[in-house]
């Protein structure tokens, strides 16, 4: 008995090219636009980058205040002297880079937890087009809300710098150097976050990798003065950030002894790295 | 049309799909029945690309589903009524899928409107019942107008009403010459739905065919008859092969032979004949009597005689639909 072939009475219906008279046509560009509607549709997003806008803003804003501190403080006043204007405008990204972590953690652990990652590699079974549209997705949401967030903080903090003569031209280079490493630092982070989470398949565990290695292992490791740990800290994310983001040696974090191209580098193997491994296991895993 | 070849699927020491091969034809609806954990939704997952078989192949309308340009036109799939994130409206949810193969937004309403979806189309699928959720499943499997379409338990939460909707959109679309391989754990659900059997149990296929064969050949033809000399009548039949059973009001049921057998055999020695009638079988019968071996299978492990006995059964019902 050739079972199910034979027994086909319906077989009168032929394989009619006809049937799909839908007009479907899968392509990078409308992947890309999949993820934008799903960053866009779901509320948890608005929340995470009004928080990013108000967070940045506000800290920048109070950053701006307390110049008035440190110029009364003797001990503090002349490095006042060597402060950029940019690094009070862009003084906001420190807290940022964790709320934008958590918005690259959500974009893909939101899918794994609910079970929506199985309806989207459905549709996307070679799995890769789907990183790499989140990641581009990612980076222009950053890119906007960063400098969205500084032109913010640059509104609000003018009349305090300007008092300090610290408004940040915009024909110096410093200045673009310091804003444009901060978004460079945002959407690595982001990258970061959007590769571990996707390695993790967890909202939990993501947000916590991301908290550990972005703010709390420079935090607490910073008290130890061994030689070596002293280095590794100034591998990690946000000091060796600091060697682009920072012009003199004032830097509340104490300076970084990279240059700022080996702060670039570092900074984007942290993107690099996790997205690569995200890629190799999003394609050999089961969804 | 869907062709899957000695399709396996091992988790560590756990074989979940076992050396699997079938083959969906074109415009029928196939039922996928098993217990629950017998490898059927594992098998409908490596289908559409989700898990990768650890051996065997298996294809849609020729290729493997990832090498198609356009999956979602090819094949339609309800895997997982969940497969949705809950933050999302239903409709959001739909347009980001239509998107993916620029899909126009008018398809994606006219598959809320088609599943009944269009009040709640702009509510956020976390508040959705189990129903609704299944509804919005097949929306987006019918998002694609797929000519292949694979419903991972269809009927599961559905209130009488949706059952009905799903049997009727099911023949519908298997009218409109599109495959339809549906799963369900319930043999009455296959009976309403399904022209075309696969039985799994274990991971491993043990029957196939129309859904009345596969009845038929586990139960085997049962035929009731009623005579006043019956006992005379009972002698003359019995034989290798045959069973006779006592029914209730003193008819008896026979298994093994044809209605014409015993009618000619009474004839030939002039007994009469009060009741000479065909029994079916339940599709229940069938379906507990196909998954006991694998059940007891299950509860003896280490007994050596049902293992060989289950792989046995297993291979000759594989090879015979192979060929």
């Amino acid at each position: 008995m050739s079972a199910v072939a034979a027994a086909a009475p319906a077989a009168v219906v032929p394989e009619r090219a006809a049937l799909p008279t839908l007009n479907a046509h899968r392509t990078f560009a409308g992947v890309m636009r999949g993820e934008w509607i799903k960053l866009l549709s779901l509320r948890s997003t608005w929340w995470v980058l009004g928080a990013t806008v108000a967070i940045m803003t506000l800290v920048s804003f109070a950053a701006a205040m307390s110049l008035d501190v440190m110029a009364e403080d003797p001990l503090t006043a002349p490095a006042l002297a060597q402060m950029h204007g940019a690094e009070i405008v862009s003084g906001g990204s420190q807290i940022g880079v964790v709320t934008i972590a958590v918005l690259g953690a959500l974009l893909v652990t939101g899918e794994y937890s609910t079970g929506m990652i199985r309806s989207t590699l459905a549709a996307v079974p070679t799995r890769l087009p789907v990183l790499a549209a989140k990641a581009i997705v990612l980076a222009v949401v950053t890119t906007v809300v960063t400098l969205l967030s500084m032109a913010l903080s640059y509104l609000v903090t003018t009349p305090q710098l300007t008092t300090y003569d610290l408004v940040p031209a915009l024909d110096d280079s410093q200045t673009w150097q310091i804003l444009g490493g901060t978004v460079y630092f945002l959407v690595a982070a982001a990258f970061f976050a959007l590769g571990v989470g996707t390695v993790l398949r967890s909202t939990a565990g993501t947000v916590t990798v991301a908290l550990t290695v972005l703010l709390l292992l420079p935090g607490t490791l910073g008290f130890i003065t061994l030689d070596w740990v002293e280095t590794i800290v100034s591998y990690l994310p946000l000091p060796a950030a600091s060697a682009f983001l920072s012009t003199g040696d004032m830097s509340e974090l104490g300076g970084s002894p990279l240059t700022a191209t080996a702060g670039l580098l570092v900074v984007a193997a942290y993107a690099v790295v996790p997205l690569v491994a995200a890629a190799v296991l999003m394609r050999r895993r089961d969804a | 049309m869907i062709e899957a070849h000695e399709l396996t699927k091992r988790y560590g020491d756990k074989t979940a799909v076992d050396h699997v091969s079938f083959t969906i034809a074109p415009g029928t609806v196939t039922g996928f029945l098993g217990p629950n954990g017998a490898g059927k939704s594992t098998t409908m997952r490596m289908i559409v690309g989700l898990d990768r078989p650890t051996a065997g192949t298996v294809t849609v309308n020729g290729k493997p589903y990832a090498k198609h340009r356009n999956p979602l036109s090819e094949v339609g799939a309800l895997l997982d009524a969940k497969a949705v994130h809950t933050g999302r409206s239903a409709r959001s949810h739909l347009r980001t899928m239509a998107a993916t193969h620029n899909i126009s937004t008018k398809r994606v309403d006219e598959v809320i409107e088609m599943t009944g979806l269009t009040g709640v189309a702009h509510k956020r699928v976390g508040g959705f019942s189990l129903g609704m959720g299944q509804r919005l499943g097949i929306a987006s499997a019918m998002l694609g107008d797929p000519r292949t379409l694979i419903l991972d338990e269809p009927v599961n939460g559905l209130d009488p009403e949706g059952v009905q909707w799903v049997r009727q959109l099911v023949r519908l679309l298997a009218g409109e010459g599109r495959t339809v391989f549906l799963s369900s754990h319930l043999m009455s659900e296959m009976s309403q739905t399904a022209d075309q059997l696969l039985v799994i149990g274990r991971g491993r296929i043990i029957a196939a065919g129309p859904v009345q064969e596969v009845i038929d050949s586990v139960i085997g033809a049962t035929v009731r008859v009623r005579s006043p000399r019956l006992p005379e009548l009972a002698r003359l039949l019995e034989r290798d092969g045959v069973t006779l059973t006592p029914a209730d009001d003193g008819a008896i049921d026979l298994h093994g032979l044809t209605p014409a057998q015993v009618g000619d055999t009474a004839a030939a020695h002039g007994i009469p004949i009060h009741e000479l009638s065909p029994q079916k079988a339940s599709l229940e019968d069938a379906y507990m009597n196909l998954t006991q071996d694998a059940v007891e299978y299950h509860s003896h492990a280490t007994a050596a005689a049902p293992v060989a006995t289950d792989t046995s059964a297993g291979t000759a019902t594989q090879k015979g639909q192979n060929r």
